[in-house]
């Protein structure tokens, strides 16, 4: 489960981040005063245009980033004050995410394995069991700089759920990935739920979000414009579709804002 | 957990090929390179000075005293081809285009002069750039002053005892090995430093900007582990690169010594034979631990800073010079270790390893280099820690 709380994050500009923002301000805010639940069985979607704060949602949920205020909590455990113990929980997988080229499948696993502190035989029947699933026991002594796109994927799905994760982040992860490709992430985003874990992803595809999610947040501009199940949002939609109500929201909130 | 992420990047450094070039290839190769380069020029040039048929143009009449005895002079003293000439600018001219390499010009009372047993004027010409033309000049004629010196002290019947006021014996008391160290000991460190800087240069970029470039420090970041554990997982690779690149330009100088056999100069062999002991490795060892670390800590701020190989490079790249340069003042022989060059960085290295050398090391400023280095270290480690604490350094 994940809980977060009236989030903010703001950075710190530079003075080449001034020039390109074409701003005198000293700070920007990514994020302000986002809230929302996920539940664990349950897939929950953060949807938002380029730039709209979904990343650094993501990044302070697996505690990469530090809130500038707020309060997070992963399956009880308080993200901000233990973020060592919140990062056993969680799997993050995101579309940009790159692999160590020079090392092997098995190698990469077994190192992020250790990482997460995993003990050796419930590693082995772990690895076993998705290697087997993902169908990646050709390739796993081969290294990851001459795998394919695809085979590539295979080893970050595994990498990200060797652990056992109680909550799974995905940013993007179907970003630059073919339809075969993303077929691989769709299908354990509907494992995980299948498994009773929390699983939260952020996208831009409107289809994706259709096909997989629950219960959906969109954010513009790092402020919350929509927040609650598939089903209400599907229920006050004045547009046609779900591309075009996306849309029509994000619009109506810059016409508020101008 | 340091050690799963050392065995990691350890594992992953040795797999990257441009790395390995840098740590191992060259620093092996270049002792024997640089040996056999050396050996190989100056025994050429003696070779050649040895078998070289000079030129002497001459101005003066044939029955010039200074010309028969130059004519009667063995070709022990280089062989030689006597040139005459009318005037002293064709003379000139030819030394410039190199037809001939030495020009002797007699005035006409030259033999007058020495039957007068007053000083006969002649000028001597050569090309300063033509190496070893001024030195075959003076030898030629220091020997045949001495010969009409000895002429004239048995035709005034003196004793050219009384006329040699003072006896002096000039006499080093400093050994060779001494020699060796003061003078030439300070190319050994200078390569070490060189190296230990190059071995950690590619580690550290690859390690921090390439893992950040890459996009793997992200997911890295989202494990259990905590920030300062990977820093000093990934330092220690750092260090130890530049540890082996060193080591690996000793091994080079031991194998040119012991295996390739490119210095045969016996007393020489015997002197590096002498440097060269356990102790030698032991406490040079001493000194490289404490410089890797502080050469890690100054790189690793700056390839956590860089967004891209590229920049780190170019950042990291005249650092090199910064860092590298002060090591060239072990090629000064009048620079000493005392308690102010001890406290400089890189320097105090340098001047040590050469003391080393020479055998004339003082253990207290080993000491004080020692602790100066270490403490650089440990400040350089503080500050890039908290450069790679800083979030915004280490996500793109």
């Amino acid at each position: 489960m994940i809980e977060i709380s009236d989030l903010k994050k703001e950075f710190i500009l530079s003075k080449q981040q001034k020039k390109e923002l074409a701003t005198k301000a000293d700070r920007t805010i990514a994020v302000n005063g986002v809230s929302f639940t996920c539940e664990p069985g349950r897939v929950f979607s953060l949807l938002g245009p380029n730039g709209a704060g979904k990343t650094t949602t993501l990044r302070m949920l697996s505690t990469i980033f530090k809130p500038t205020s707020g309060s997070i909590k992963i399956c009880g455990i308080d993200a901000i004050a233990h973020p060592q113990e919140a990062r056993r929980k969680i799997g993050f997988l995101t579309g940009s995410t790159g692999l160590y080229a020079r090392l092997t499948p098995n190698e990469m696993v077994k190192y992020f394995a250790d990482l997460y502190d995993v003990p050796k035989d419930e590693f082995e029947a772990r690895k076993e069991r998705l290697f087997n699933l993902l169908d990646m026991n050709e390739f796993q002594n081969k290294r990851i700089g001459k795998l394919s796109t695809g085979m590539k994927q295979k080893v970050s799905i595994c990498r990200t759920m060797i652990h056992d994760p109680e909550v799974v982040i995905f940013d993007e992860p179907t970003s630059g990935l073919d339809v075969i490709t993303a077929e691989n992430i769709i299908k354990l985003i509907r494992d995980c739920k299948e498994q009773g874990k929390t699983v939260i992803f952020s996208s831009h595809i409107m289809s994706e979000v259709d096909l997989l999610c629950d219960d959906i947040a969109i954010i513009h501009k790092g402020e919350m414009l929509f927040n609650g199940t598939m089903e209400s949002f599907r229920n006050q939609m004045q547009a046609e579709n779900l591309t075009a109500e996306f849309i029509r929201i994000v619009n109506q909130t810059k016409e508020t804002q101008s | 957990m340091i050690f799963t992420i050392f065995k990691k990047e350890l594992k992953d450094t040795l797999r990257d090929r441009r790395t390995l070039i840098m740590m191992l290839l060259i620093p092996v190769l270049i002792f024997p390179i640089i040996l056999n380069v050396f050996v190989g020029i100056s025994a050429s040039f003696e070779a050649e000075a040895q078998g070289k048929t000079v030129k002497i143009g001459f101005v003066g009449s044939e029955d010039t005293y200074l010309l028969e005895k130059l004519d009667a002079l063995p070709e022990d003293y280089g062989k030689k081809e006597i040139i005459y000439y009318k005037d002293s600018s064709s003379l000139i001219r030819d030394i410039q285009s190199d037809s001939i390499q030495i020009g002797i010009y007699t005035e006409k009372s030259f033999n007058a002069s020495m039957s007068e047993k007053k000083p006969a004027m002649a000028s001597i010409f050569f090309d300063a750039t033509d190496m070893g033309m001024q030195d075959r000049a003076k030898k030629y004629i220091n020997t045949i002053e001495g010969i009409a010196q000895q002429e004239r002290y048995i035709d005034m019947n003196l004793d050219e005892e009384q006329l040699k006021p003072f006896s002096i014996n000039y006499k080093n008391v400093a050994s060779d090995k001494e020699m060796i160290g003061k003078l030439g000991g300070g190319i050994l460190p200078y390569i070490f430093i060189a190296f230990g800087f190059i071995g950690c240069m590619y580690p550290a970029i690859d390690l921090f900007t390439g893992e950040k470039e890459r996009g793997t420090l992200e997911t890295l970041l989202t494990t259990p582990v905590l920030r300062w554990q990977i820093l000093f997982g990934k330092m220690g690779v750092v260090v130890l690169s530049g540890l082996l690149a060193a080591s690996a330009a000793l091994f080079g100088l031991f194998l040119s010594i012991e295996v390739l056999d490119i210095v045969d100069n016996e007393a020489l062999l015997e002197i590096i034979h002498s440097v060269l002991t356990f102790k030698f490795v032991v406490m040079l060892y001493a000194l490289l631990i404490p410089l890797t670390i502080f050469f890690a800590g100054v790189m690793i701020p700056v390839a956590v800073y860089a967004k891209t190989f590229k920049e780190a490079q170019s950042i990291i790249t005249p650092l090199n010079i910064v860092m590298v340069l002060p090591a060239m003042v072990g090629f000064f022989p009048g620079i000493e270790l005392n308690s102010i060059t001890a406290c400089i960085p890189v320097v105090n290295v340098v001047l040590a390893t050469k003391d080393l050398i020479a055998g004339t090391l003082d253990y207290g400023l080993l000491g004080l280099s020692f602790v100066v280095m270490l403490s650089l270290a440990i400040i350089a480690v503080f500050i890039s820690y908290k450069r790679f604490d800083r979030e915004s350094n280490v996500i793109q």
